[in-house]
């Protein structure tokens, strides 16, 4: 009955000797640097530019627009860096979906 | 995933040949407005585009199309069109109305170009776009 309790030391110093493990539990403790932070400072800018297109179309129906393709030009843009959430979002399910899947 | 310059060259690009576009319009829309007895009236317009930026090293050429190009509007050249209406009321002491120097087929050459560019600019812009959207596609499914 030792051998297996025995083992359970030999996986925590496996854990120990992990150092970037550790550093990147470390950093998820501050606000700013984890990956949550990250990931919801580039949603920030995406849903910014999202907001910035909606007020260019909102200019483009009313009228009061001075010059067309900037405003197509900030469309796209706002298009891609949804795409590219949207792109950010599916990796990360799918690493999440691939861990539910394991097999414990 | 810095596509924004691409997008700002082409998009400067367009309104280079916007600002083409709407000077010949003026000028070929004014082109039967006949100038007054002392000459003044409508002037013909040209567009000259300058490089926004300084002369700089090759590495910075980017950040120079980047600079809005100089889309200055001079005096356009050219002798002024006379014809023979005697009774216009504009006509001067021999019967001449003189009208703006404009030429209508360097008008339309430019409208042509214009358009083509414009078109070759949103070409490349299309090509920005489909290359960041294969950029997207890395490693996804399918």
């Amino acid at each position: 009955m030792n051998g297996p309790i025995e083992g359970v030391p030999a996986l925590q110093g496996l854990a120990a000797g992990m150092p970037a493990t550790a550093q990147a539990a470390a950093a998820m403790q501050p606000a700013d640097t984890g990956f949550g932070a990250m990931v919801s400072r580039g949603i920030e800018q995406v849903n910014a530019q999202l907001l910035g297109a909606q007020t260019d179309l909102q200019a483009l129906a009313t009228g009061n627009v001075e010059n067309l393709h900037q405003v197509m030009v900030r469309l796209e843009e706002s298009r891609m860096s949804f795409q590219l959430v949207m792109q950010v979002r599916n990796r990360a399910l799918e690493a999440y979906q691939e861990l539910m899947r394991m097999q414990v | 995933m810095d596509y924004g310059k691409a997008f700002a060259i082409s998009a400067a690009g367009m309104g280079v040949e916007r600002t083409r576009v709407e000077v010949a319009a003026a000028n070929l829309a004014n082109a039967n407005v006949a100038l007054g007895a002392d000459g003044q009236g409508y002037q013909p317009m040209r567009v000259v585009v300058r490089n926004g930026a300084a002369p700089a090293a090759f590495g910075r050429h980017v950040e120079g199309a980047l600079a809005a190009p100089l889309a200055s509007i001079v005096p356009g050249s050219g002798t002024v069109r006379t014809a023979f209406e005697p009774g216009h009321p504009l006509a001067d002491a021999r019967g001449f109305v003189s009208y703006p120097a404009v030429d209508p087929a360097t008008e339309m050459v430019t409208l042509m170009g214009a358009m083509r560019s414009y078109e070759a600019n949103v070409a490349a812009m299309n090509v920005t776009r489909a290359l960041a959207q294969k950029t997207l596609e890395i490693g996804g499914k399918s």
